[in-house]
């Protein structure tokens, strides 16, 4: 990157927003020509702005950015889809936010992926347009290949064997399933049913939009969730904090915190806005 | 101009290791402009001369300004009804009987409170959050005080819940997130409008609040 243009265009998925200072705010954006990077907009937490509601979180934008000398400026945006279906529902919205926490996670700073990106808005689109909350089941098994942890699904993991109609243990230290020859082998997993091996099949070969239209009974789902889960925190080797929070919409909710009103101190509270 | 000339000194923050070799700012100024430069918006060179201002101005102004520092820290405090701040416990909203019990309008923090206020239409109860619902930095429902106002509805005497958060992501996400915590017992959960804001230009306002202002129009 010797010389850059000092404008530049592209479009991108604003993955998340940090504010800076008084009124300005730092946004990540997921581009599918450029990457992952970050871009400062000014002034736009005033109510004037013409840019805000066009960087919200999880829109898809037309950017206009000028090269700056640390970060980039953001001087146009204009939004190409806002997906308001998601944002008027909790669950939509929280799993919505949790693929944008994975897309950032997973990827470093200007490395260029459009399949990445593809899959993101496909997302967006499907749960803008009324698919089911299991569709993050495909995304979070697509963006582990994608970014070169690919669940091995067909063969095992450790020797290669075809594997058996049988139930299998999936293994993250492997990479994926092993045969039931191996498993000392492959040490810690979790047995995971025939069921739950042909859904992750399906969905490791099929479309975001066939996996979509698969109707899940609840304890497969659940069977599915926690595999994955554990294999994508394995990888980044920490909790996603949207994957926690929304752990939590799923059941009833109930009270958060047991400690009653009185305990409030003045003084954890009213710190300087972070920046 | 004059002043920063003056000064010589090192600037703030790592400036207590460098101190010994350079000729150095007198200890309580030094002190002073790193208490300044920690303020949010304050870079060096104003905590700089934020410092010899003060040094310049009377003793009288000076002793003013760490008296209200003072009192602000140890006389306010949080009100226990509704959260916001306050001298006096109960505050003024929750102890005003004038004001419909009925109520409750949540809103992020204090300033929000004034805001409102401001705008002199509105006149029931208030619950201030101090936070907001931010899935993506991980802050949860136990991070902010959505507790408190479970437990103000027990009592029975609230008909309605108006969310005030911002209109972002985050304000959304912890109106959603309200409404169904509360929903389930009956009270009505109701949401500010959204749309254009007075003086605005359609040409540059975004799909989200034209939507928003579609679905929410009025006859003239």
């Amino acid at each position: 990157m010797a010389s850059r243009a000092r404008t530049y265009n592209t479009e991108g998925v604003i993955l998340r927003r940090r504010n800076l200072g008084e009124a300005d705010s730092i946004f990540t954006i997921f581009s599918p020509t450029l990457g992952k990077f970050d871009a400062i907009s000014r002034g736009v937490r005033k109510t004037k702005s013409r840019m805000r509601g066009h960087l919200e979180p999880l829109t898809r934008s037309q950017l206009h950015v000028a090269t700056g000398r640390n970060l980039d400026i953001l001087t146009q945006a204009e939004t190409m889809a806002a997906y308001l279906a998601v944002r008027d529902d909790l669950d939509r919205l929280t799993l919505a936010v949790y693929c944008c926490e994975l897309v950032d996670r997973f990827t470093v700073d200007h490395a260029v992926q459009v399949d990445l990106y593809d899959l993101l808005v496909q997302l967006l689109e499907a749960l803008n347009a009324g698919a089911p909350l299991t569709v993050g089941r495909y995304f979070e098994l697509h963006v582990l290949a994608l970014t070169g942890y690919e669940v091995q699904l067909s063969q095992c993991a450790v020797c290669g064997a075809r594997l058996p109609e049988a139930e299998a243990l999936f293994s993250v230290g492997s990479g994926g399933l092993v045969c039931e020859a191996c498993r000392g082998a492959a040490g810690s997993g979790r047995i995971i049913s025939v069921r739950a091996m042909k859904v992750l099949r399906f969905a490791a070969n099929g479309t975001l939009g066939e996996f979509a239209g698969l109707r899940l009974a609840t304890e497969l789902e659940g069977e599915l969730q926690r595999c994955l889960g554990e294999a994508i925190r394995a990888v980044l080797d920490r909790e996603t904090n949207s994957g926690r929070y929304l752990d939590s919409l799923a059941g009833p909710l109930h009270l958060p915190d047991p400690e009653p009103a009185s305990h409030v101190q003045l003084t954890s509270h009213l710190e300087p806005e972070r920046d | 101009m004059q002043l920063r000339a003056a000064s010589g000194c090192p600037g703030s923050g790592s400036a207590n290791t460098r101190m010994a070799e350079v000729p150095s700012t007198p200890e309580p100024i030094q002190r002073l402009i790193e208490a300044f430069h920690r303020l949010p918006g304050i870079g060096p060179k104003s905590a700089q001369r934020l410092a010899y201002h003060i040094l310049r101005t009377s003793e009288q102004d000076a002793l003013a300004l760490a008296d209200s520092v003072m009192d602000v820290k140890r006389r306010i405090r949080f009100c226990s009804v509704c959260l916001n701040i306050t001298e006096n416990d109960p505050c003024g909203y929750c102890s005003d009987d004038r004001r419909d019990r009925t109520v409750v309008c949540v809103v992020e923090q204090p300033l929000d409170v004034l805001a409102i206020e401001r705008s002199g239409g509105y006149r029931g109860q208030y619950h201030v959050l101090h936070g907001v619902l931010n899935p993506i930095d991980g802050v949860g429902p136990e991070d902010i005080h959505v507790r408190e106002l479970v437990v103000r509805l027990q009592a029975g005497e609230i008909e309605e819940i108006i969310m005030a958060t911002n209109a972002n992501l985050e304000g959304e996400a912890t109106a959603m997130y309200v409404q169904r915590l509360v929903g389930p017992a009956g009270v009505r959960v109701t949401r500010l409008a959204r749309g254009l804001p007075s003086g605005a230009d359609l040409e540059y306002t975004d799909d989200v609040t034209l939507a928003r202002a579609l679905e929410g129009r009025r006859e003239v």
